[in-house]
């Protein structure tokens, strides 16, 4: 078993009580689908582990502005939080309604988690419950509140292209 | 009339200020080259006085327009003042007296202490910090300069520049005190706030430091200044310590060769944080310029018995 | 200025300031000289291109991407180009791969020649400085030479290269290296022997190795630490598969650690370069990629000159992007600045905000420039006229 699937292999078996289910795109990376109510002890068990390094954190609008027949519109964000250890990549996946979009900070167990947190609050307006610094990174101070850019339903015009 | 002359051309203004803006010619193009770049061209100097002339004075908010346009004034006249007790082109000044040493070196402080009052009274943030830094390096060079300089005037008995000039000639104080000759040089670059002593000015941290707030002519001005306490201050140690003044041509030479010991030092070294230079100048020059002070007094004493 | 309620003393530094290449903006609370406390405000370079890609096709991104940063734009466009191919199941000919990374090579030395300059020029130190900066021009001229520019070289198309490096190319970059290899010896030594240059670096922004991995830092500025992580060991991509790279790891965390492996890093680099050149692999340059692309994510990754460059990249199957999420290595390194500098003396702060090579074009990449309709002209576009008559408009009612 080469470094990598077994760094997938024990990340696996560390998840295993929190998954809800887990899947195996490519050779390198591991997807864990887990409930926003089990994220921070999933995040706990890796860095007690220290298992890897949180390399990102993307945000996914799902939503679909102009659903065909048959297609649901979708009206969720899901959250990515990325941890690289060598050559693996382990994403722990959590979907988050729109209504109620937030997630739990990890920034006490990782503190680099900070501006990725920041950049998630003003870039989709998913709230991260207790991140220390809340305030905007990127976006400009007269920027419109509740506007977020990266949100599917903010549609550039002609000339912003 | 003739007092006008020398006063208004020759040697005083006209004369000291163009010569000041070639020594800064030298001291650009040496610096240039040596750092593999072209570097300006001859009249880069004056253009650039020019060009700062001829632009809009803004005088910041909160500052006293007066004060504010009053001390560049100030501190062009005192080095210029300055200038006339020293030997330029090697020719002896005509209104030396008694003690003009000591006058010379706080004139040339009083340029120090202007650029300190400017960057404070500006109220700006970087202005004040250049400032700050502008004071704690004048106290830390101000008393080893002064001590480098009165070397020679012990051993020659006397506080006149004239006296001492006709003193040193002849004989290259250099070769017996070779630690006055290397503080008076530092302290030179440190008033002139030239690299690695530039932190009062470090550009990088603190944009321009006590002169940041400052454009067009009081820029100019305070540049101007900066120039003839250059001119002066090479004057007094090429005089002092590099064998007095033999002919104008000569003289001119040696002054020119100290700007280039000036430019390597300058080419050579990262800056010194201003932590670093006040522990540097107190902890090495302060002592070193005293004890070799102790020792000429101890020989003076010595050879008088 | 005088904030007397909180006795507090701010010199803010950005978003234009001398120390800074690029703007950001930096706040630090002075007492004295010393820093006790930092803060920083990000995206006056923030362009939208996140945001942007999801209205291009793949192929048109490749070059909005590589606009993200004059720099390292080929650590960009490859980073993009290998998660995409991945997408696509395309693997790119082999000489393509190596040219990739051959091509990678040269910018990690041009960007550390760069790096190397701008923080001596920190430190008051500008004749390292022109020197550094005089040598980079011979890798930049190689540059302009293999792919016709000097930045933004646009080597990298879907499923290979465009630009092939032919004999006379390498005859010419082996001169380079040769020439670059005693100067940068020469500069190694100056790093590491100068007395006055050591007073700025030597114990100056000690991070310890695991403050640097609870900061989540990358690249050199992690392996000054003594954290040894580098994409291209761990997670070789493209040429690197064939030609490994070798880690450069120090552990004093000081900035002259961060110096010093920075320069070791190029006779690492030129040593890549030369087995790349010796044992270039023949074959085509590109294979066909399909203009849709097939629904699914991926993760890409890539050491850039500043550290690990991540990409993730979502397809819904169709001519364009779903998401395209980049975190550079700049955002990463940035707050471990922040608390680094607390502590230090003001003189200090340039020298470790240099230490990790920020680079703020990467970090702000995503904006749009949203403006108040003026002057009856369209809301976002002002024409050179207009810009004109609006300074002296300006001007005008500031002298009133």
């Amino acid at each position: 078993m080469s470094e990598t699937e077994s760094a997938l292999a024990h990340a696996k078996q560390l998840l295993a009580q929190w998954a809800a289910e887990t899947r195996e795109p490519e050779t390198n990376r591991l997807d864990v689908i887990l409930t926003r109510e089990n994220l921070r002890a999933a995040v706990q068990t890796l860095t007690d582990a220290r298992w890897g390094y949180l390399a990102a954190l993307t945000g996914l609008d799902l939503f679909n502005p102009l659903p065909k027949k048959g297609e649901p519109l979708n009206d969720a964000f899901e959250i990515l939080y990325h941890f690289c250890a060598g050559a693996a990549v382990l994403t722990l996946r959590v979907t988050i309604p729109r209504a109620d979009a937030f997630v739990p900070t990890v920034c006490d167990m990782i503190p680099a988690a900070s501006p990725f947190e920041r950049e998630l609050i003003e870039m989709f307006g998913v709230q991260v419950s207790g991140t220390p610094d809340a305030s905007r990174l990127y976006l400009p101070e007269d920027w419109e509140a509740g506007v977020y850019p990266l949100r599917k339903d903010f549609v550039l015009t002609e000339s912003e292209r | 009339m003739n007092a006008l002359l020398a006063l208004l051309l020759f040697p005083g203004g006209l004369f000291v200020m163009l010569n000041g803006l070639a020594y800064e010619w030298v001291d650009r193009k040496l610096v240039a080259r040596m750092q593999n770049r072209l570097g300006p061209r001859w009249f880069q100097p004056l253009a650039d006085v020019a060009k700062l002339l001829g632009k809009e004075e803004i005088v910041p908010r909160g500052a006293d327009a007066r004060w504010f346009n009053g001390l560049p004034i100030v501190a062009l006249a005192a080095v210029l003042t300055a200038a006339l007790y020293v030997p330029l082109l090697g020719i002896l000044p005509s209104v030396g007296f008694a003690g003009d040493l000591i006058v010379t070196i706080y004139l040339l402080s009083v340029l120090t202490l202007c650029l300190a009052l400017a960057g404070s009274l500006t109220s700006d943030r970087f202005g004040l910090l250049g400032a700050t830094r502008t004071l704690t390096q004048l106290f830390s060079y101000e008393a080893p300069f002064l001590l480098a300089l009165l070397g020679p005037a012990v051993v020659a008995g006397s506080w006149q520049i004239g006296t001492i000039l006709n003193y040193a000639s002849g004989q290259w104080l250099i070769v017996t005190q070779p630690i006055g000759f290397f503080i008076a040089v530092i302290g030179l670059m440190g008033k002139l706030e030239l690299p690695p002593f530039d932190a009062p000015e470090a550009h990088t941290e603190i944009v321009a430091g006590a002169l940041t707030e400052y454009s067009g002519r009081g820029l100019a001005l305070f540049r101007l200044a900066k120039n003839v306490a250059l001119v002066v201050g090479l004057t007094l140690i090429a005089g002092f310590y590099l064998g007095g003044i033999a002919n104008a041509f000569e003289f001119v030479g040696k002054t020119l060769a100290l700007l280039g010991v000036i430019v390597v030092l300058q080419v050579l070294f990262a800056r010194l944080r201003i932590d670093q230079l006040v522990g540097m100048w107190w902890r090495v020059g302060a002592l070193l310029a005293l004890a070799q002070w102790l020792l000429l007094i101890g020989w003076k004493l010595w050879s008088a018995n | 200025m005088h904030n007397t309620q909180a006795e507090k003393f701010i010199v803010p530094m950005g978003p234009q300031h001398p120390a800074l290449k690029e703007p950001g903006h930096f706040e630090f609370t002075l007492d004295g000289e010393t820093v006790t406390h930092a803060g920083v405000r990000l995206g006056y370079v923030h362009r939208g291109i996140e945001k942007a890609t999801e209205a291009r096709t793949w192929v048109q991104n490749l070059y909005l991407l590589e606009r993200i940063c004059g720099i390292c734009s080929h650590t960009h466009a490859t980073a993009f180009v290998l998660g995409v191919e991945k997408l696509a199941g395309i693997t790119a000919p082999p000489r393509a791969q190596a040219i990739r990374a051959l091509i990678g090579e040269m910018e990690r030395i041009h960007s550390h020649l760069l790096w190397l300059g701008v923080a001596a020029h920190e430190a008051g130190f500008d004749t390292l400085f022109m020197f550094s900066w005089r040598d980079r021009e011979t890798i930049m001229d190689l540059l302009e030479e293999i792919t016709g520019n000097r930045v933004n070289y646009s080597a990298n198309v879907l499923g290979g290269v465009k630009y092939d490096v032919q004999e006379k190319h390498a005859d010419a970059l082996r001169r380079a290296l040769d020439f670059l290899e005693t100067r940068t010896e020469h500069y190694l030594e100056v790093v590491k022997n100068d007395e006055m240059f050591l007073r700025r670096t030597r114990g100056v922004g000690v991070m310890s190795r695991e403050l640097a991995e609870a900061w989540g830092v990358v690249g050199p500025t992690a392996r000054a630490s003594g954290v040894a992580r580098d994409v291209r060991v761990d997670a070789p991509y493209a040429g690197y598969v064939d030609f490994p790279a070798r880690l450069i790891l120090q552990t004093e965390g000081d900035l002259e650690a961060r110096f010093s492996v920075r320069i070791q890093e190029l006779f690492e680099s030129y040593r890549l370069i030369r087995a790349l050149l010796d044992h270039l692999p023949t074959g085509e340059l590109v294979k066909t990629v399909p203009r849709r692309i097939k629904a699914g994510e991926t993760v890409s990754r890539i050491e850039a000159p500043r550290g690990e460059l991540f990409y993730f990249i979502k397809s819904n199957g169709g001519d364009k992007p779903e998401r395209v999420h980049i975190r550079t290595p700049s955002i990463c390194n940035m707050s471990s600045v922040l608390s680094l500098a607390v502590g230090h003396p003001l003189a200090d702060v340039p020298m470790l905000l240099a230490g990790i090579d920020p680079c703020f074009s990467c970090n702000d990449r995503m904006v749009l420039l949203k403006q108040t309709a003026r002057n009856g002209a369209h809301a976002d576009e002002w024409t050179w006229e207009q810009l004109h008559q609006h300074g002296i408009e300006y001007y005008r009612k500031q002298k009133r």
